[in-house]
């Protein structure tokens, strides 16, 4: 993992290069990803814009190693990941990158805390009573420390949402992935949850997110829009640092 | 001490799945505590039964001698071959009961109590320093018969005069048959009270232990015919009998070793069984686990877990549930050890000295308990955790892709059925593995549940056969011998009697020509055409009437001698006198050792005891036996004619005591075996349990949109129930076909064991139907909790699935 631990030299992050993913089905091969390529910086907030089924999720996959292409190269921190086999993408992502899903994706036994405290468990990370302090104070940032004893299923889905962000935070990674996280949250909810990442972008935090919601993509530095596989629109908003709504 | 959040998430789900987890350590703890009670059980047998059998000097062999002193018994103890001698007087006579009936007892009295040296009896209780008119009663005898030290006890001799006597001792005796097992009462008296009853004060008795190769049969034989040449003839005393103790068993060896030691054989296998089965149902168990967290696996490895740790979450999880198992287990085998060694203690006589739990057995359930599960878990852990992050997490859920093998294409071609029944039938059959795994359980369950019946069935038919040979409503021993016409008078003189047989019984030995004898046996003087024997001829044919030279011989004869069968000569050899026969026919074995029939008028002629019976046989009709009552009744009938006559003071016996002890033997080792049958399948229904809830996980999707499409709960339920139901059909049809050999291993392992025959194997057909309504309950049992988990599943849920 000396690729993975390389200091970053040059300010382009995240490097796409000719990505192409094609699934076989039965009713014959589907392009979901046509020769993507671009460039992320560290510290920027993209949006990956576009409609359902336009190939975001997809390419979200492809830049946190949880789906592998067909051909192109996805290089994250140096770190050239369609080159890693399965395991080391997990400990690779367990340190570099944090994700959120649509739907949280919580372990529905553990207590918050413990949802918390589960990637350090996974990565070696914060042994002992840091891990709890840490993961606390994590709770705090996301303004639920109160539930902290709670299981998921004992709080809102807004609650759910803002857990698996500070999940994501864990392990400090410099990478937040988010996979249309307020898709499943009413509008005041999806707020609060972008004022979040706001935040994360002011502390220097890469952010990227997979979004069909116009007000996302508002507040992102860059939109890159995708349909039907391929980017149709690469956009930089004026606001080059989203401030908190408060 | 914090608990690192992956370990805490397995316990948490254990905690939280309770019942799961409960039935998952149940169904391991079943199969670690059946080995355990097997092997610990077998430990105390070996420790206190066979132990101590050894440890009291068992004999070799059993001379019965015409009256000798000491001094016979010295001189044959200083030969090379022997290691040691112990004379005894046997006698049987008869005693009062507190019922006030007149029943039998064996007499046994020493030279000197204090040094016994062969099959020594312990003190229980008084004393075995017995004066005239004292007696010391083997423990089982005295506790059946309510007897104990103090009590007196009144014996009757033969010639009917009466001896009061008082119990001085409780003795436990471990070389005679258990009174539970023969019905007959054994004592100790001193020479001097058998001489105060009339007896001579001589020994008749003679046990021997042979100094070399002591468990060699053929060695110990040769011994005693050794002791017979070499001192008994030259000092003229007569060999009566000369026999090895026990049931078949080798010389030295407890009478029961050989069967008690295949019973637990066949114990351990089936314990065998129950783990191998038990462990499948944590291969499915831990399966129905893994698939219902494919996501979970897909988010953890999203978020840094890497496979090992994914892989060590599951096999933590499989160790609490063996650690449980083993906390279950290992107390449970124990307590059950100690109720199987109780039972065999009860019924053979022997003490169980300390109740603890063997190192080895421990060592062995922990192997088996922890390793297994183990082991076989592996398997569905490795490959279900290969599965990608990708397909984890969005692609798990929506159906395996239809792979289409001939049994799919059969399914496809079935039409006119219902949408709700070809949607359960094709969820049969699409997954092969667990199905298979599945079926396999079941599959054994059956065949084991209906082997065991068709153990019963052999046994049964078995004892019918056996039974031929004793086709009498009742039968009364004629010691010493009457004129045949005068016993058979006096039987048909009660009333109803149809048919009398008298029979003349002596033992011979074939005399070979290199001037060898073999091995004694029994020659039976009967007449060619008697109603109470229907001999099951396997070669030639019976005896006609006026034969003079021709015999028929039974199979458990030309087991012993190989070279004989029809047409052969034989030498018979009694006493002196040898006559050659020409073997006519050869009869099945029937668990009487080996025996030559001939006709009434030969009898006389080999053993120059004409016209004489040594029993008679009587039954009320001559086409059926008689109901039990009857036959009771006509038994005692027999009795007090025979002994008003002056014939004989023997008990009577019937064809229905002979075989309900037989019967209640093997009924408890079939209960047993019933048992161990249906704790398999508990787990193979458990097994089922699990097939068709992770059916239902994978198939939430489906279901859901069963339920879109406006299925009811009802309908819902129906499906899986009928995919329950289906499994469990096609397991009664493999465990139908698997049950036809594997019936035929066990009750051939069974009747070897128990009675040293072979084996006429009887197929249970009514332990398939029983088989296949108890598969069909399984089937449902089975799919109610996963029907109705279906059947509550909503549509918004399955929309959160996505």
């Amino acid at each position: 993992m000396t690729n993975a631990t390389a200091t970053i030299l040059t300010g382009n992050l995240i490097q796409i290069r000719n990505l192409v993913k094609v699934y076989p089905t039965t009713a014959g091969d589907v392009k979901a990803l046509r020769d993507i390529h671009f460039d992320i910086e560290k510290g920027e907030f993209v949006a990956i814009y576009g409609k359902s089924g336009a190939g975001k999720s997809t390419l979200i996959n492809m830049i946190t190693g949880i789906d592998i292409p067909t051909s192109g190269e996805v290089i994250v921190d140096q770190v050239p990941l369609h080159a890693m086999d399965a395991d080391a993408l997990s400990r690779w992502r367990g340190e570099h990158v944090g994700i959120v899903f649509q739907f949280f994706q919580l372990i529905p036994s553990l207590t918050l805390i413990e949802n918390i405290t589960l990637p350090m468990d996974f990565n070696n990370t914060y042994r002992g009573p840091a891990q709890v302090e840490r993961a606390l104070a994590l709770l705090d940032a996301v303004g639920i420390a109160e539930h902290a004893f709670k299981v998921p299923a004992k709080v809102s889905g807004g609650q759910q949402q803002r857990v698996a962000i500070a999940r994501a935070l864990a392990n400090d990674p410099k990478v937040i992935v988010a996979d249309e996280p307020t898709g499943n949250l009413d509008s005041t909810t999806a707020a609060g949850i972008l004022d979040v990442f706001s935040g994360l972008v002011r502390q220097g935090k890469t952010l990227i997110v997979a979004t069909h919601d116009e007000e996302i993509a508002r507040r992102a530095s860059r939109v890159i829009e995708i349909s039907d596989g391929s980017i149709v629109s690469v956009k930089k908003n004026s606001v080059e640092r989203v401030e908190p709504v408060a | 001490m914090r608990i690192p959040a992956r370990w805490m998430k397995v316990l948490k789900e254990i905690w939280e799945n309770k019942t799961r987890s409960i039935l998952v350590v149940l169904s391991l703890a079943i199969g670690v505590a059946t080995v355990g009670m097997i092997n610990t059980a077998a430990i105390y047998v070996k420790r206190d039964l066979f132990g101590a059998f050894e440890r009291g000097n068992p004999a070799s062999l059993h001379m019965y001698l015409s009256p000798f002193d000491e001094g016979v018994a010295a001189a044959v103890e200083k030969m090379r071959d022997v290691e040691a001698t112990q004379p005894r007087r046997v006698k049987t006579i008869k005693f009062l009961t507190e019922a006030g009936e007149w029943e039998e007892i064996s007499l046994n009295a020493f030279p000197d109590y204090e040094d016994i040296q062969i099959n020594i009896p312990t003190l229980e209780e008084g004393r075995l320093s017995l004066s005239v008119r004292e007696i010391a009663i083997e423990r089982q005898s005295a506790e059946a018969l309510g007897l104990r030290v103090g009590d007196e006890l009144t014996l009757k001799n033969d010639d009917d005069r009466l001896f009061a006597v008082r119990v001085v001792g409780i003795v436990h005796d471990l070389y005679v048959m258990p009174y539970e097992l023969l019905g007959s009462a054994t004592a100790f008296l001193s020479m001097d009270t058998l001489a105060w009853m009339g007896d001579p004060s001589q020994y008749n008795r003679l046990d021997i232990i042979v100094s070399e190769m002591r468990s060699d049969r053929d060695h110990v034989l040769s011994v005693g015919e050794k002791i017979e040449t070499q001192v008994l003839t030259p000092a003229r005393h007569t060999t009566y009998r000369t026999e090895i103790p026990g049931i078949g068993s080798d010389p030295g060896r407890h009478w029961a070793e050989d069967q008690i030691n295949g019973l637990l054989l066949i114990f351990q296998i089936m314990g065998v069984m129950a783990i191998l089965l038990s462990s499948g149902l944590v291969v499915n168990t831990i399966s129905a686990i893994i698939i219902q967290q494919i996501k979970q696996i897909g988010i953890m490895r999203a978020i840094g877990a890497v496979r090992r740790q994914i892989v060590g979450m599951y096999l933590f999880n499989v160790l609490i549930f063996t650690i449980l198992g083993l906390l279950v287990a290992i107390p449970l085998g124990l307590v059950g050890a100690w109720w199987l060694a109780s039972f065999a203690s009860n019924f053979a006589n022997f003490d169980i000295q300390s109740i603890n739990l063997p190192l080895q057995v421990l060592g062995l359930q922990v192997i088996l308990g922890l390793m297994l599960p183990l082991g076989v878990a592996m398997l569905p852990v490795l490959s279900s955790t290969s599965i990608s992050v990708y397909d984890a997490i969005y692609q798990y859920g929506i159906g395996t892709k239809g792979k289409n093998g001939f049994v799919d294409r059969l399914l496809i071609r079935v039409r006119n059925l219902t949408p709700p029944v070809l949607f359960s039938l094709r969820n049969t059959f699409r997954n092969k593995a667990r199905l298979t795994f599945t079926l396999v359980t079941l599959t054994l369950s059956g065949a084991m549940f209906i082997s065991v019946f068709s153990t019963r069935a052999s046994l049964s038919s078995q004892i019918d056969e056996i039974s031929r040979y004793l086709n009498f409503d009742a039968a009364i021993a004629v010691p010493g011998g009457s004129m045949r016409a005068t016993v058979e008078r006096e039987a048909r003189r009660i009333e109803g009697v149809n048919v009398v047989e008298s029979w003349s019984v002596d033992s011979a030995t074939i005399q070979y020509a290199d001037g060898r004898e073999s091995e004694q046996l029994q020659v039976i003087g009967l007449p060619h055409d008697a109603q109470t024997i229907d001999p099951l001829l396997v070669e030639g044919r019976w005896l006609a009437m006026g034969e003079s030279l021709g015999v028929v011989i039974n199979e458990d004869l030309t087991g012993v001698e190989t070279a004989v069968d029809v047409g052969s000569e034989i030498t018979l050899k009694v006493g002196q006198k040898e006559q050659t026969y020409v073997v006519v026919g050869v009869v099945s074995k029937h668990l009487s050792g080996a025996r030559v029939y001939m006709t009434p008028t030969m009898f006389g002629r080999l053993t120059n005891r004409y016209n004489q019976a040594d029993s008679v046989r009587v039954r009320l009709d001559a086409n059926v036996l008689s109901a039990p009552k009857e036959q009771d009744l006509l038994g005692a009938q027999l009795e007090t004619r025979f002994e008003n006559a002056g014939i004989s003071r023997s008990d009577s016996t019937t064809h229905y005591a002979i075989f309900g002890d037989f019967t209640d033997v093997f009924d408890i080792v079939l209960i047993i075996l019933i048992i161990m049958a249906v704790l398999l399948a508990v787990v193979g229904g458990l097994g089922l349990t699990g097939t068709l809830s992770i059916n239902v996980l994978e198939r939430t999707r489906e279901i859901g949109v069963l339920r879109a499409v406006g299925a009811s709960n009802t309908s819902v339920r129906r499906v899986v129930l009928t995919e329950g139901v289906v499994i469990g059909f096609v397991s009664w049809v493999l465990g139908a076909l698997l049950s036809g050999p594997a019936g035929l291993v066990l009750a051939a392992a069974i009747v070897t064991a128990m009675l040293k025959a072979e084996l006429s194997y009887q197929y249970s057909f009514p332990g398939l139907l029983i088989w296949l309504v108890v598969i069909g309950v399984i089937g449902v049992l089975a799919s109610l909790g996963p029907a109705q988990r279906a059947a509550s599943l909503t549509v918004r849920e399955v929309l959160d699935y996505e």
